[in-house]
């Protein structure tokens, strides 16, 4: 089944002189784990985002788990994890780990309903996963970049959700932890759950096929499933301008 | 409803209505610290006072009006911050420089036109003079304001952590914000009338950054904030009573004290540094 089915679609940001992305085609079938590579500003965080309904698609059609994305955007979200390239919090505010990870569900709990056992049963695994145990009371903004990276992947697990989309998870964790997440990863891949990941880190692949594809300029320049050990040569060959 | 613990009845009224309002403003304070919009008090006490200018200037009920321009007012903060990607203090700064200009537009007309009038002193309320039904008013209001956050309390607290997070984790951010917006926009607008500007002012803000400086959880703060805006506000209606004192600036002063406290006191500025 397509769990994302993009057709040629157009992204824009406001007051930008051109779309930056134009004419995307994509489709992600249940298991596959997708490498998003390409160089710095093609437009790789802005697919993300066209995926789940955070940016403004002005053409073509965007249908993730069935559902029109440019309709029901937030119906979209509930289902699909999405963990951001970049935040900060500041180290005064006053939410905990396991707070946050709980946020996560959130969306998909839906309005008037408060966290039960199953949820919070949800959070500790996913903060036992991340091997958070230690931090899950500490405010959030006091932990080191890394370990709120990682707080922020315990809390797209939390969320159960139906797709995953990643946007270089990787870039503050340590060799181990990186080895940890991309088996917990490959984990949720083989039960069906689609990964989308932007990544420059290729030592550190699910020994699986791989897809990757390749943004330059706002499309999709190459597309093609291969083994994890020739993922990096592809991407050196693709990427224009890396 | 407190007449059996303060046989005086405009003590007690004033009480009455201090624990309400203090308790609801004291919850709103919380979100307004950590939204920053602070400004949103003055802002919709002066939105009430030019609708109430209006309603003189054209025969209306001035409290109708004033309550319906705020109402108008607070519709739009949350679309206008939204259309014009600014902060919302900003929209709130906008907002605030037309109420001013409304309400002194129709009172420098009518003092032109030679009818001349107090709009503040019919507006802003004093809680040592208070109707029956103005204290049934406040509960109301503040248990609609306390029941909208508790239902809405995990959306908000998403909102409060991070809008982008919030967005991404699927909840619907806009109806959340738009309806908080909304209803301290109207809970002040309405306060306003009935215990008067200065007391709004202090409790939307002080007691929020007093508990800040012990809570380390939002949970905590919506805790903390409230009672203390109760306890400090029941004190200085007892003490004002007690030596004649004029009871809101003398409130406002002990909230100011409290803070002072607060701040030195809190365990926050700690830093462990024994070196075992
Ligand atoms: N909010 C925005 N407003 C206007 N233009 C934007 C905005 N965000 C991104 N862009 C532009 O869109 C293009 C694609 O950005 P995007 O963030 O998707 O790139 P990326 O492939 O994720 O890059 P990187 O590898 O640096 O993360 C860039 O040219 C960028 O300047
Ligand atoms: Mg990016």
């Amino acid at each position: 089944m397509n769990k994302v089915e993009l057709e040629g679609i157009y992204t824009a940001y406001e007051g930008g002189a051109r779309p930056v992305i134009r004419g995307l085609s994509l489709t992600v079938r249940a298991g596959e784990y997708v490498i998003v590579g390409g160089p710095n500003g093609a437009g790789k965080t802005t697919l993300l985002e066209s995926i789940n309904g955070l940016a403004k698609v002005t053409h073509g059609s965007v249908r993730v788990c069935g559902i029109d994305a440019r309709k029901a955007g937030h119906e979209v979200r509930k289902r699909v994890g999405y963990v951001l390239q970049s935040f900060y919090f500041d180290p005064f505010t006053p939410f905990t780990v396991e707070q946050v990870v709980m946020m996560g569900r959130y969306g998909r709990m839906g309005f008037f309903r408060r966290p039960q056992k199953p949820d919070h049963e949800v959070v500790d695994r996913a903060i036992g996963l991340l091997g958070l145990e230690d931090l899950r009371k500490r405010p959030i903004g006091t932990l080191s970049g890394g370990q709120q990276q990682k707080a922020m992947i315990a809390q797209n697990i939390a969320k159960e959700p139906d797709i995953m989309l990643l946007d270089e998870p990787f870039s503050n964790l340590d060799f181990s932890t990186r080895e940890f997440v991309t088996r917990v990863l490959e984990g949720l891949a083989a039960k069906g759950m689609p990964i989308l990941m932007v990544s420059h880190a290729f030592d550190d692949l699910p020994d699986r096929k791989i897809r990757i594809a390749i943004m330059n300029d706002g499309k999709i320049t190459y597309d093609d499933t291969c083994d994890s050990c020739e993922v990096e040569a592809i991407v050196r060959k693709t990427s224009r301008m890396n | 409803m407190l007449e059996f613990l303060i046989p005086n009845n405009i003590v007690c009224h004033a009480v009455e209505a201090m624990l309400f309002a203090s308790i609801s403003c004291g919850i709103l304070g919380v979100v307004i610290a950590r939204m920053n919009i602070s400004s949103i008090g003055f802002t919709m006490s002066h939105s009430a006072f030019a609708g109430a200018a209006a309603g003189i200037f054209l025969g209306l009920n001035p409290l109708l009006t004033g309550i319906l321009f705020s109402v108008l007012v607070a519709t739009l903060l949350g679309p206008v911050s939204d259309r014009t990607r600014m902060s919302v203090d900003t929209t709130l700064g906008v907002m605030f420089a037309m109420s001013m200009a409304v309400a002194i537009f129709f009172i420098s007309y009518m003092q032109y036109l030679g009818r001349g009038f107090s709009a503040s002193g019919l507006l802003f309320g004093d809680v040592m003079s208070l109707y029956r039904e103005e204290i049934y008013a406040l509960a109301v209001l503040s248990i609609v304001t306390v029941a909208f956050i508790a239902l809405f309390y995990k959306e908000i607290l998403a909102l409060m952590f991070n809008v982008k997070l919030a967005e991404a984790s699927g909840i619907r951010t806009k109806v959340v914000f738009y309806g908080i917006l909304f209803i301290i926009a109207v809970s002040v607008a309405l306060n306003i009338d009935i215990v008067g500007g200065l007391l709004i002012y202090v409790w939307l803000v002080t007691p929020a950054a007093i508990a800040y400086q012990f809570c380390y959880s939002m949970r905590n703060m919506f805790i903390v904030a409230p009672a203390i805006a109760a306890v400090i506000s029941a004190f200085g209606v007892w003490a004002g009573f007690e030596y004649t004192l004029p009871v809101g600036p003398l409130i406002a002063v002990l909230f100011t004290v409290a803070f002072a406290l607060a701040v030195i006191l809190s365990p926050k500025r700690r830093i462990t540094s024994n070196k075992s």
